[in-house]
């Protein structure tokens, strides 16, 4: 095939198929796994924005739960403070009725004849003053009382102008401190 | 026109499917898994936290509900505890049993820590004892919190008797 001393290239009857770098396969192929990598990407960035979610919700639940707590503690000083003052109140107000009921006894216990000119109540005594017409009245109608409630009870007599007696009785209770230590 | 597409060869075809899988395989492992891991203990954490604030947040409420009744059945001795003693309305007070009342400070002393005990001397003249026992009774419905105390003297003269006693004052206000 030679003309003119050339070599003349015998044409192709086909078209000359365009080469590609990737074949249709690979591109398939690239694009799935592509397409993976992305999903499976977008998929974790989702789980760790939720992740992050839920650990900022405990950071400020941990506040809130603090400062519940505080709150209950100043809640619990209040209850007790009130409780506190109602014990107290009520204590106060027994002491008061105590009073009142022990001096309604003792008035309650003095007989007619007997006249009190003075009385001198402490926590644990009691000296009484008055005129009485006969020792035996006092000892009878006054004393025996006197000394059941008393631990100790002693009544000096002066004999008046007109033959009565002025009597002068001092009673005692062993506080309770002082028999604990007996 | 690529052909590759109508000549799959089977064997590079595995190969592909094998290397997709062993892709996703690895990421799947290596990313997702650690990541899910750490979303559940995160959860698992949250879900504690929620229960313990939800736990703190019922008891508080329950505290606050015990603090308002403890408030509305003692808002009288609450009343009466922040009351300013006044030595004026004591008398007055004192006055619509007995005559001639006067007050005297004895010592103003701590008591419990919070409140101010006053002791106050009272001088007074009544007429009858039971005009006492109604002012005992009578101290318990006070606007102030009072005891009254020994010691206690009493002497008759002619028809009418002095008396003097001790009350105590706890105030709250004197401690502020």
């Amino acid at each position: 095939m030679k003309r003119d001393g050339k070599v003349s290239m015998r044409l192709s009857f086909i078209a000359p198929r365009k080469k590609h770098f990737f074949s249709m396969f690979t591109k398939i192929w690239l694009i799935f796994i592509a397409l993976v990598i992305v999903l499976l990407s977008i998929f974790n960035v989702f789980v760790l924005f939720k992740t992050l979610e839920y650990k900022s919700s405990v950071v400020n639940l941990e506040s809130q739960r603090k400062s519940l707590a505080s709150t209950i503690e100043e809640t619990d000083k209040k209850i007790r403070f009130i409780v506190r003052q109602k014990a107290i109140a009520e204590e106060i107000y027994a002491n008061n009725i105590i009073l009142k009921d022990s001096m309604k006894n003792l008035f309650d216990l003095v007989p007619d004849q007997i006249t009190l000119n003075k009385v001198l109540m402490k926590k644990y005594s009691l000296i009484i003053y008055g005129v009485t017409p006969t020792k035996d009245t006092f000892n009878s109608l006054l004393a025996a009382p006197l000394k059941s409630i008393f631990h100790t009870s002693k009544t000096v007599f002066y004999l008046t102008q007109d033959g009565w007696y002025n009597f002068v009785s001092t009673n005692k209770i062993i506080s309770p401190d002082k028999l604990e230590e007996q | 026109m690529d052909k590759s597409m109508e000549k799959i060869d089977s064997v590079k075809f595995l190969i592909y499917l094998l290397v997709f899988i062993l892709i996703t395989l690895f990421m799947v492992l290596f990313l997702i898994v650690p990541t899910i891991k750490d979303y559940r203990s995160s959860m698992g954490v949250y879900k504690t936290v929620l229960v313990q604030k939800l736990s703190v947040e019922s008891l508080l409420k329950e505290k606050k509900k015990e603090l308002l009744d403890l408030r509305t059945e003692n808002k009288r001795v609450i009343a009466s505890f922040m009351h300013t003693f006044t030595t004026k309305n004591f008398i007055a007070y004192a006055g619509t049993f007995f005559n001639a009342v006067s007050l005297v400070e004895v010592e103003k002393k701590g008591y419990k820590d919070e409140f101010r005990e006053y002791q106050l001397r009272v001088s007074s003249q009544l007429k009858s004892p039971t005009k006492f026992y109604d002012f005992l009774e009578g101290l318990n419905r006070y606007e102030n919190i009072v005891q009254a105390d020994f010691p206690i003297h009493m002497e008759s003269n002619s028809s009418i008797i002095k008396s003097s006693f001790t009350i105590k004052v706890y105030d709250l206000n004197a401690t502020r």
